[in-house]
C-alpha cells in the first residue's frame, strides 16, 4: 500500500468568503507552535529567542514580531509562535532552533488562522467579541484571548479593522458560521 | 460583572469559571495532616457578608487562576491577584 | 383619508404620508408619528378594552409609561401583543389591533365584568370562585383562564432574527432629552467616549414636546442641532430606538436597540439588539413620569395625561379634542391651557386642584363628554388633560437594591445616595424640575465626569435656557363620588381596591401590589406607583416615606424573550465540534450522537440493516472477528511538559507515575480531592519530559481546569506546563485480532511485534511514506488494539486509508454504540459508573490508590464509609433465563425480599447485547458483589415494570484474563 499519502484537509476549501466588501480568509498556510517559559528559564529563553527568530517575548497584550514571525501571549509563562510553514513540521523546526530554551508543542492542527477585514469589521466584532477594539483600545498588534459565541478565541490586531483570529479546529465550522453571520447582519 | 484583570486588564466575567473560597490553595499535605485537617481543608468555608477572597479561573483567557476580593454585599471588586503569586507569598513552593 | 384631529406644526413631514391599517381600516398618518398620534389625528378614541372590567380605554399618555393603548402589531407570525401604540413608530403599510375584547371593540362581550366588578375586587381570585369546589377546575378556572391575559399570541415561531453585541464607552447617558443632551455634548467635547442612548425614535425627550427656548432657540430645534453636532463627533455614538432596561455588576448596562421596528419588513436583518454595554461611568437622565389624580370615571376615553396633551399638540400636530379641559395639583399643568390656545383649541376649563376646585366625575361611555365639578359645575370636554405631579424615573437608580427618598418639594421620590457605583443622576430623574436648573445641573455632571476619567478641559458652556416654576402639591385623591376611581389602569385597581385591601390586613407595600395587582404587568406601574403609595399612606395615616416604595427591577420595559435568545436558536443554540472523519462518516452511513458539543457517529448503517442494533451487532462482531476503527479524537488530550511532569502526574493521579519509562502507557486514576473517583485515562510518555495525558471526553476542559489549579495554585514552584492537543491530532482506535496485521501495512518501518511493542507501549511514528504520527498499544474493547494519531488535518484522509487498507482485513467502521457494547463486555468503567459517588473500592481498584505518596484525594479516600469491605462492588450480570434483556437502572434485591430501600442491594449501571455471547449483560454495583460470583438476585425495576431473575458474575464479561489484548 506504499501508494497511498495523505492529503491534508482544509476548510480554506470552503473558500474565502467576500460579503460586500468585507473578506473572511482561512490562513491555513500559517504554522503555530507554542513555546512554554521553563521555570526560572525567561532570561534564557529571551536571549534564544531574539537570536532564533529576532523576536521578543511578547508583551501581555501586544503581539511581538520579526521577519514573518508572530509571538502572541497566550498565557503568563507561553507564547504562540505564527509563522508560514508549509510542512507538517514546523514544531520540530522552532524546537530545534530554541534547544530546549522553551517547551514546544505543535498547534497548527489544533486551531484555525482566520483574517478579517473590511468596512463593516468593526462592526461585525462588535456582535461578537467582547473585547474593546475601537479608539485606539486595540492597535496594532494588540492580541487578547476572549470567547466568541460560547467558543475560545483569540484576537490580534494586524491594522485598522484588519484582524487574525484563532479558534479551535473542531468548532470552527460554527466559527466561521457565526462570523459570517455577524457580518451579514450588520451590513446594508 | 467585569473582573480587573492584572495582566490583561478588564474582562468580562463570561470569559471565567468560578471555583469558590481561597482557601483552596492552603491544601495541606496528605502525607503528614491528620483526618480533621483534611476534612476541614475539604468541606469548612466561611460565608461572610463582606469582603471574601475567591478563586476565579480565565479558561476563556489566559487561563490563570486569579485570587479575587470581591464584597459579597455590594459585589464590589477590591482585589485581583494571580492566585499563583498569592501561593507563592503563603509559603507554596514546589 | 382626512386626519379630522390634525392641526399645523410639530415635527412630523406632511409631505410624507403614511398608510396603515387599524383594526380593518385604512387610515393615513405621517412620517414622525407613532401609532397614537396617528390614530388621535385621525379622530380615534377608543383604542382598547381594560384588563380586568373590560372598560373602554384610550391613548393615555405620548411615552413608554403608557397603560391603556396596548395593540397587537403586525399579523401572522410576526404579530406581537401588548405593543405601547405611544411608542410605535408609524410605517407604511403597518397593520394593528385592537386587544382585549371579545366580539368588536366597540361592543365588547366581556364588558359584562364591570357590572359584576364587585365579585372581581381586589383578590377576588383568592376568595370567589371557590364553591362548588369540583367547578373549579371544569368551570371556574377555563372561564377565567380564556378571558383573562393581556393580548394573545400568535403561537407561531418568531419569523425575526435578534442579534447580540458589546459596547465600550467612557460615559453612557440613559436619556437624550435636555439633560441627556447637555450631558453627552460636554462630555463628548471634553475628548470622552460617550454612548447616548434613548427609547424615542427622535432625540430631545420633552423639549420636543413643550414651547421652552434653548440656546435662543426653540428647544426642539436646540435638540436637533446638538444630535446633529454629536453625530458628528468620532467619539460619541447616538443610539436612539435603544432602551437602557438594567443596571448591572461594574457599570454594565442592558440596552435593547430596536433596528428593524420601524420598518414595514426587516429584510433578514436583526430586528432587535440586544446590548451589553461596559461603560466606566453612567449618567441617568431619563426625565419624569407624570401621573394622574384619582376621582371618579378618570380612566375614560379622553383622560389624558397634560404632558401627553402637549406632546401631541406641539410634537405631533394633533389635536387630543376639540373641547379640552386641564386638571391639574401643581403649576405645570397650566401650561397645557396655553399651550392648546396658542393652536387655536378650545380650552373649556382649567381646574386647578390647589384653588380648591376638583373634578368628581366624569361621563361618556365610550369616550370623554362632560365633567362634574365639586361645586356642582358640568363642564362639556372631550378631552381632559390631568396633571398629577411627575415622579422622577428613578428605575436604574433602584437595580441595585437601592431605595429612593420622598422629597416633599417636588412630591416624588428622588434618588437617594445608594446608587450602583459609576451611575449619576442628572436633571428630572433626580428631582431637578425645571429646564434652567435641569440643564446646569446635567452640564455640571458631565464636566465632573469628565475631569474624573482624566478629560479636564472642553466641556464648553452650558446653554442658556429658558425657565419655569415648578411648584407641586399633595392632593392625589378626590372624593365624592360613589363611583370607582382608578389609581392603576393596566391593573384596573382602584382606590377602593386599595382600602380593601389595607383593611383586609395586606398593609405593607409589598402586600399591597400583589393583593391588588398595584403596579405589575407591563408597564409596571410607572404612572400608578406613586399615586397607590399616596393612597396607601392616607388610607393607614402614615406619611409617605413610611410607606416605602415596592423594589424596581430590570427590565426598565419589557423585553423581547428573542432578544434574550439572540442568535441561539435553532442549529445555531450553541457550537458544533466535529471530528476530524465527520466527512467520511457522514458520506458512509454514519448516525450522530450529540456528545457535549462534540457530534460523534454512533454506528454505521448498512444497506438492508432494519434497525441500530443490526448495525451494532455487527461492528462488534466484525470488531472482535477481524478488525474496527472508531475516531477517538474527542477523548482529551493534555500535552504536558516539564522537569517536574513526572513529580507532577504522581500527585495528580492516585496511581504511582514517577517510574513510568520512555515509550510506555499507563491507565490513570484521577480523584477528586474528597476522594470519590473524578476521572480515568491513560497517560504516555514521549519523552523524558514530555507526557500526553488523555481524558474522558465529557471531562477534558474540567480535568485541564484542575491541572492548571494543581499548577499554579498547589504547587507554583513544579516546572511543569499544559496545552490542550485534543484538537491537533486525529486519533483512531483500531481494534481486533487483526489490527497488528492493519497497522503494520500503515506504519513506515517499525517492528510492531508483541516483544518490539507490547501491551502498553507508545511511539512517535510515520506514516503512509512520512506523515508524522503517534501509535499507542491501548485497549478499551479488550482486543488487541492500538490508537494510532496524525495530525488533524490528516484526519480524514487518515480514516479512508485504514479503510481501504483495511480492506483485505474485512476491517469496519464502529460508533460510539459498539464502542460502548465492547466496553461493557470487557467491564471498564465508564460514565454511567462514574457518577460522582464512586469509590475506587467500588470499582475494585482500591489497591490503585497508593498509600506511598500524597496524590489529591488520597487521604480523604480512606475514610472508612468509603473503603468497607461489605460495600457496592462493580460486577457483571446476566440473565438467568437468557433470551431476556437487562435494564438499566433496576435495583438488585434478595429473592423474595420486599421492594424498598431498606433491602436495595445496589443497582445495575450499563447493559448491552452482547453479541459474541448471544445474550444481554450488564455491569452494576451490588452490595458485597466480589464475593457473590455463581449468586443470583432480583433486578427489580418499576420504573419499566421488569423483575426478573440476573446470575452474579465477573464485570469481565469476554477475555477476564486479558489475554487479547496483551496478545
Amino acid at each position: 500500500m506504499a501508494d497511498i499519502k495523505l492529503t491534508a484537509a482544509t476548510l480554506s476549501a470552503v473558500g474565502d468568503i467576500d460579503i460586500a466588501g468585507n473578506r473572511i480568509i482561512i490562513r491555513d498556510d500559517l504554522s503555530l507552535v507554542s513555546v512554554a517559559t521553563p521555570l526560572g528559564g525567561e532570561d534564557a529563553l529571551k536571549k534564544t529567542l531574539t537570536a532564533a527568530f529576532g523576536l521578543n517575548i511578547p508583551a501581555a497584550t501586544l503581539s511581538s514580531t520579526a521577519k514573518g514571525m508572530r509571538a502572541v501571549s497566550m498565557a503568563p509563562d507561553a507564547m504562540l509562535l505564527i509563522f508560514a510553514h508549509a510542512t507538517p513540521d514546523a514544531e520540530m523546526h522552532v524546537r530545534a532552533k530554541l534547544g530546549g530554551a522553551g517547551y514546544t508543542t505543535d498547534q497548527t492542527d489544533s486551531m484555525l488562522a482566520i483574517e478579517v477585514s473590511g468596512p463593516a469589521t468593526m462592526a461585525a466584532m462588535e456582535r461578537i467579541c467582547p473585547l474593546d477594539l475601537q479608539h485606539g483600545s486595540f492597535g496594532k498588534n494588540a492580541s487578547g484571548r476572549t470567547v466568541m459565541e460560547h467558543m475560545a478565541a483569540t484576537i490580534i490586531a494586524l491594522g485598522d479593522a484588519h484582524f487574525l483570529l484563532l479558534t479551535a479546529s473542531s468548532s470552527a465550522k460554527s466559527f466561521l458560521h457565526a462570523l459570517e453571520k455577524s457580518y451579514r447582519n450588520v451590513i446594508s | 460583572m467585569i473582573i480587573e484583570h492584572p495582566l490583561l486588564g478588564p474582562r468580562d466575567a463570561a470569559e471565567f469559571v468560578y471555583l469558590g473560597d481561597a482557601a483552596m490553595i492552603d491544601r495541606p499535605d496528605g502525607m503528614t495532616v491528620d483526618d480533621t485537617g483534611m476534612h476541614d481543608y475539604m468541606y469548612l468555608r466561611d460565608n461572610p457578608a463582606g469582603d471574601i477572597r475567591e478563586l476565579w479561573y480565565h479558561e476563556q483567557g489566559d487561563r490563570s487562576w486569579l485570587v479575587v476580593t470581591r464584597n459579597t454585599i455590594t459585589h464590589e471588586i477590591t482585589k485581583v491577584e494571580l492566585a499563583r503569586d498569592v501561593a507563592r507569598r503563603s509559603g507554596r513552593s514546589r | 383619508m382626512s386626519q379630522p384631529n390634525r392641526i399645523a406644526g410639530g415635527q412630523i413631514d406632511d409631505k410624507h404620508a403614511l398608510s396603515f391599517r387599524w383594526n380593518g381600516r385604512n387610515l393615513t398618518g405621517y412620517a414622525g408619528d407613532t401609532l397614537a398620534s396617528a390614530l388621535l389625528a385621525n379622530g380615534i378614541r377608543l383604542v382598547g378594552r381594560s384588563f380586568k372590567y373590560h372598560r373602554p380605554r384610550g391613548i393615555f399618555s405620548s411615552g413608554s409609561e403608557e397603560p391603556n393603548a396596548l395593540v397587537q402589531l403586525r399579523e401572522g407570525a410576526a404579530q406581537e401583543p401588548n405593543t405601547r401604540a405611544t411608542m410605535v413608530e408609524l410605517f407604511d403599510g403597518l397593520v394593528a389591533t385592537s386587544q382585549n375584547h371579545r366580539g368588536a371593540l366597540e361592543w365588547d362581550l366581556l364588558a359584562i365584568n364591570d357590572l359584576i366588578s364587585p365579585l372581581l375586587s381586589a383578590g377576588f381570585y383568592y376568595k370567589t370562585f371557590m364553591w362548588p369546589k369540583a367547578f373549579w377546575e371544569k368551570l371556574y378556572e377555563p372561564v377565567i383562564r380564556s378571558a383573562a391575559g393581556l393580548g394573545r399570541l400568535s403561537e407561531l415561531a418568531d419569523p425575526d432574527i435578534y442579534d447580540h453585541g458589546f459596547l465600550h464607552c467612557d460615559l453612557l447617558v440613559i436619556g437624550a432629552g435636555p439633560a441627556g443632551l447637555t450631558a453627552a455634548r460636554a462630555a463628548a467635547r471634553a475628548g470622552c467616549r460617550v454612548i447616548l442612548a434613548d427609547e424615542d425614535f427622535r432625540m430631545g425627550g420633552r423639549l420636543n414636546a413643550e414651547t421652552h427656548a434653548v440656546a435662543d432657540m426653540p428647544g426642539a430645534e436646540w435638540a436637533s442641532a446638538t444630535c446633529a453636532e454629536l453625530a458628528s463627533m468620532p467619539n460619541v455614538r447616538m443610539m436612539p430606538r435603544t432602551t437602557i432596561y438594567g443596571a448591572f455588576d461594574h457599570g454594565i448596562y442592558g440596552g435593547i436597540e430596536r433596528k428593524t421596528d420601524h420598518l414595514v419588513d426587516s429584510a433578514g436583518k436583526p430586528r432587535q439588539v440586544l446590548w451589553r454595554i461596559m461603560s466606566k461611568r453612567a449618567l441617568l437622565c431619563a426625565g419624569a413620569t407624570e401621573r394622574s389624580i384619582a376621582f371618579a370615571n378618570n380612566d375614560r376615553p379622553g383622560v389624558m395625561l397634560a404632558g401627553g396633551v402637549r406632546s401631541y399638540v406641539n410634537r405631533y400636530g394633533v389635536a387630543p379634542g376639540q373641547q379640552v379641559a386641564v386638571f391639574t395639583n401643581n403649576s405645570d399643568g397650566l401650561r397645557t391651557a396655553a399651550d392648546l390656545e396658542a393652536k387655536g383649541i378650545a380650552v373649556s376649563a382649567v381646574i386647578d386642584a390647589r384653588k380648591g376646585d376638583a373634578v368628581i366625575d366624569t361621563s361618556g361611555r365610550k369616550g370623554l363628554r362632560s365633567l362634574r365639578l365639586n361645586d356642582g359645575r358640568k363642564i362639556s370636554a372631550d378631552c381632559l388633560a390631568v396633571s398629577g405631579g411627575w415622579s422622577p424615573n428613578v428605575n436604574l437608580t433602584c437595580h441595585h437594591r437601592g431605595r429612593p427618598v420622598w422629597n416633599d418639594g417636588i412630591m416624588g421620590f428622588v434618588p437617594a445616595g445608594d446608587l450602583p457605583p459609576g451611575l449619576s443622576v442628572a436633571g428630572a430623574a433626580n428631582g431637578t424640575m425645571t429646564l434652567a436648573s435641569v440643564i446646569a445641573e446635567a452640564h455640571d455632571a458631565a464636566k465632573m465626569i469628565a475631569c474624573d476619567l482624566g478629560h479636564a478641559r472642553g466641556a464648553g458652556k452650558a446653554p442658556t435656557s429658558s425657565d419655569e416654576t415648578y411648584e407641586a402639591s399633595a392632593i392625589w385623591h378626590v372624593g365624592g363620588s360613589q363611583a370607582r376611581a382608578w389609581v392603576d389602569l393596566q391593573n384596573d385597581v382602584t382606590t377602593k381596591d386599595i382600602k380593601q385591601s389595607m383593611e383586609e390586613g395586606f398593609q405593607a407595600v409589598e402586600h399591597v401590589k400583589r393583593y391588588t395587582t398595584l403596579g405589575m404587568a407591563t408597564d409596571q406601574g410607572k404612572t400608578s406607583n406613586t399615586l397607590g403609595i399616596a393612597i396607601m399612606a392616607a388610607a393607614s395615616g402614615n406619611a409617605i416615606p413610611d410607606t416605602g416604595t415596592t423594589v424596581y427591577r430590570p427590565p426598565y420595559t419589557p423585553v423581547s424573550i428573542g432578544a434574550f435568545a439572540g442568535r441561539s436558536r435553532g442549529k445555531d443554540f450553541r457550537p458544533f465540534r466535529l471530528t476530524p472523519s465527520h466527512e467520511w462518516a457522514l458520506a458512509n452511513g454514519a448516525d450522530f450522537v450529540e456528545t457535549g458539543m462534540w457530534l460523534r457517529a454512533q454506528w454505521f448503517k448498512r444497506p438492508g440493516e432494519a434497525g441500530w442494533r443490526d448495525s451494532v451487532d455487527r461492528e462488534v462482531a466484525m470488531t472482535r472477528a477481524s478488525v474496527g476503527i472508531c475516531d477517538v479524537t474527542t477523548l482529551g488530550k493534555i500535552d504536558i511538559q516539564g522537569r517536574d511532569a513526572a513529580e507532577f502526574l504522581n500527585r495528580v493521579y492516585s496511581n504511582p507515575f514517577l517510574k513510568l519509562p520512555v515509550g510506555k502507557v499507563r491507565y490513570g486514576l484521577m480523584l477528586r480531592e474528597d476522594g470519590i473517583v473524578y476521572d480515568d485515562g491513560t497517560c504516555a510518555r514521549l519523552a523524558e519530559t514530555h507526557y500526553v495525558m488523555t481524558t474522558t471526553t465529557a471531562n477534558a476542559g474540567t480535568v485541564f481546569r484542575k491541572l492548571e489549579f494543581a499548577r499554579q495554585c498547589l504547587w507554583p514552584d513544579l516546572d511543569v506546563h499544559l496545552i490542550s492537543t485534543t484538537d491537533g491530532w486525529a486519533q483512531f482506535a483500531v481494534a481486533g485480532p487483526n489490527s497488528r496485521a492493519l497497522l503494520s501495512k500503515v506504519v513506515d518501518s517499525m517492528d510492531l511485534s508483541n516483544e518490539a511493542f507490547p501491551f502498553m507501549a507508545c511511539s512517535e511514528c510515520r506514516v503512509f511514506g512520512g506523515t508524522p504520527a503517534r501509535l499507542f498499544r491501548i485497549s478499551f474493547s479488550g482486543e488487541l488494539a492500538y490508537e494510532i494519531a496524525v495530525p488533524a488535518r490528516y484526519g480524514h484522509a487518515m480514516m479512508g486509508a485504514l479503510m481501504q487498507v483495511g480492506e483485505e482485513f474485512n476491517a469496519v467502521p464502529y460508533g460510539t454504540e459498539a464502542l460502548g457494547v465492547m466496553r461493557i463486555e470487557k467491564g471498564h468503567a465508564a460514565g454511567n459508573e462514574l457518577n460522582g459517588q464512586t469509590t475506587a473500592h467500588m470499582l475494585g481498584l482500591g489497591g490503585m490508590v497508593s498509600r506511598k505518596k500524597d496524590s489529591i484525594g488520597s487521604k480523604l479516600s480512606e475514610r472508612p464509609e468509603m473503603i468497607r469491605d461489605d460495600g457496592l462492588r462493580l460486577v457483571g450480570f446476566r440473565p438467568v433465563d437468557r433470551t431476556q434483556m437487562l435494564s438499566a437502572g433496576a435495583h438488585f434485591l434478595e429473592k423474595g425480599a420486599p421492594a424498598d430501600m431498606a433491602h436495595d442491594q445496589g443497582w445495575m449501571t450499563s447493559v448491552a447485547y452482547s453479541p459474541e455471547l448471544g445474550h444481554s449483560i450488564g455491569i452494576g454495583y451490588l452490595k458485597r458483589g466480589g464475593e457473590r460470583f455463581g449468586e443470583t438476585v432480583r433486578a427489580y425495576s418499576p420504573v419499566r415494570n421488569q423483575d426478573i431473575m440476573v446470575e452474579i458474575c465477573s464485570p469481565h464479561h469476554i477475555d477476564p484474563e486479558g489475554e487479547r489484548q496483551r496478545g
